[in-house]
């Protein structure tokens, strides 16, 4: 599903953000990423969406390689793949259900369409009921649930967390963990980004780490290690 | 591109012209300025047109010729003149009528009248009196008779009298064209960066919504397309504007317009309304393409997809 073939990216004019990453995630996988601050987890994953290009190397995402990628096929990539952040990026002055409209109306959905999935995601994130509250009237796991939700809503084959729970205390990052256990049961590839040991732990999946830019172990049942 | 893409882009566009209300108040009346100025363009044209038209009028070339050419002579001339592009039209003072309207202007000067008697042949030549369709050509048609076979017919001309009056009102006209071409430029050229700066500011206060768009995989011109739309709408209702503005001050310009012209003959307002598509049609036209080319600009410098 995504394949990361000897992977650099320097940052002008003189950061080594990751050096030779060599990666091969297969679709359904659950895949940990931990690793210390500034050690190019977040700029794989920006790799990963094409908002970074590599410096060298080659990205294959769902057997497309994006590393040439033009500016006008992004959105069809960024359409595949699901992406959470730990500041949730919800637009305040909107509501639950105008927050997940918003990302199918972008993208041209017919009201029709609109009306039948947002439904839908806001109850595999088990939100019914509170599309009609602000981001502010919910709490920090609700507000990462709708920022989950939002990012399914074109069925992605991947869906990429990056530190989702970082803002979140032990009981609403556990559930935003299960949730993200749940959608990678249905069939999606998850791709965890965390600092966070306990997280880690509990997922008890594919850990992969990161020093230096650079992959310092990949486990199949991983623990956290560093 | 779906109904539902097109519905969406006004909407967004529509919502980005309300959320910076304030500016977009300014855009607007900037917007206006600029075609309100380029209306009084057009008034000051219409006034200038109507000024040297009745000028005109009054101005003519009379071309006397010489006591000895005859009548079949000079209506040779006249057959000429009239083939000329340049003439509008051509009145013939025979030789007797010339004299009859000397003696009536004379009346009472008896030694006139006295010694004209004593004459047994008209002093008088005849007379060609030639309006030419604009001020321009008389030197022209001047000229095409100076260098025609004809000159040596002619006695005199009496041109020269009109020359600097014509030319004084021309200047004056070319001068009030260009400081109001000048204003009208500087309006526009405010308003261009007006809407351009607009534009950097609606980005920078939509980079959240930016931000999410490319997140959730909006195609890049539909990301780019609502500020475009927005510079539009800005065209739209600064028109609509300016139209609703132009007729009450049209009104108010007439009563003095008509004072100076001594006649009522010009209506600015109807002069505007019968060329309103003309008028307000380009301006319409050429400020959304403006909008247009400065919003572009601003996207492309601002909003990197
Ligand atoms: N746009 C950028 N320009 C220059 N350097 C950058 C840029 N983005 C990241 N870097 C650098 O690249 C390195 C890796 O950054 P990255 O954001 O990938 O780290 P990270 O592992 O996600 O860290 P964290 O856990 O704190 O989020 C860091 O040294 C960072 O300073
Ligand atoms: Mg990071």
């Amino acid at each position: 599903m995504i394949i990361f073939k000897n992977i650099t990216k320097l940052y002008p004019p003189n950061t080594t953000a990751v050096k030779g990453i060599n990666l091969h995630i297969k679709p359904k996988e659950f895949v940990s990423i931990v690793g210390r601050s500034g050690t190019g987890k977040t700029t794989l994953v920006k790799l990963l969406i094409a908002e970074e290009k590599p410096t060298e190397g080659r990205i294959i995402v769902g057997g497309w390689d994006i590393t040439g990628i033009r500016s006008n096929e992004i959105p069809i990539l960024r359409r595949q793949i699901g992406v959470v952040f730990q500041d949730f990026k919800l637009l305040t002055k909107k509501t639950v259900f105008e927050n997940i409209a918003f990302a199918l109306q972008v993208c041209g959905a017919k009201r029709s369409r609109i009306q039948e999935i947002v439904p839908q995601v806001l109850k595999i994130v088990n939100l019914s009921g509170k599309e009609n509250r602000y981001p502010l009237q919910l709490s920090g796991g609700e507000q990462q649930r709708v920022a989950i939700a939002r990012s399914l809503v074109h069925r992605p084959k991947i869906l990429i967390a990056d530190e989702p729970t970082g803002n979140l205390d032990s009981f609403n990052t556990r559930e935003i963990i299960d949730l993200l256990l749940k959608i990678n049961e249905f069939g999606t590839t998850v791709l965890l980004v965390s600092h966070d040991r306990e997280v880690v732990n509990y997922v008890n999946k594919r850990v992969i780490a990161l020093g230096d830019g650079q992959i310092i172990s990949d486990q199949k049942i991983g623990k956290y290690i560093i | 591109m779906s109904l539902a893409s097109w519905y969406q882009l006004i909407i967004f566009s529509w919502q980005s012209f309300w959320r910076n209300i304030w500016l977009s108040i300014v855009t607007i009346t900037i917007i206006v300025l600029a075609l309100v100025s380029i209306n009084f363009l057009v008034v000051l044209n219409v006034i200038t047109d109507t000024a040297v038209s009745l000028v005109q009028e009054k101005i003519d070339v009379s071309v006397y010729f010489k006591q000895t050419v005859t009548e079949p002579q000079v209506l040779e001339v006249k057959t000429y003149l009239a083939s000329l592009a340049q003439v509008d039209d051509i009145t013939y003072i025979s030789q007797q009528t010339a004299l009859q309207a000397f003696r009536e202007r004379h009346q009472q000067n008896t030694a006139i009248i006295e010694s004209l008697e004593a004459l047994d042949q008209n002093p008088l030549g005849a007379t060609l009196i030639i309006q030419a369709k604009s001020l321009d050509d008389y030197p022209e048609i001047l000229s095409v008779l100076d260098n025609s076979k004809y000159n040596e017919l002619i006695l005199d001309k009496n041109f020269e009298d009109h020359a600097a009056y014509i030319s004084k009102l021309k200047n004056i006209s070319d001068t009030i064209n260009r400081i109001g071409i000048l204003t009208a430029a500087v309006f526009i050229f405010i308003a261009t960066l007006i809407v351009f700066n607009t534009i950097r500011v609606a980005i920078y206060t939509h980079r959240q919504e930016i931000g999410i768009m490319k997140l959730v995989g909006a195609a890049n011109w539909f990301i780019r397309s609502p500020f475009l739309f927005s510079g539009i709408w800005y065209g739209i209702v600064a028109t609509v504007f300016a139209v609703a503005i132009m007729f009450p001050l049209l009104k108010v310009m007439q009563p003095p317009l008509n004072a100076f012209f001594l006649t009522a003959d010009v209506s600015l307002a109807a002069y505007f309304r019968q060329h309103f598509w003309q008028i307000f049609g380009i301006e319409f036209l050429g400020i959304i393409l403006l909008n247009a080319v400065s919003s572009f600009v601003a996207i492309r410098r601002y909003l990197k997809v």
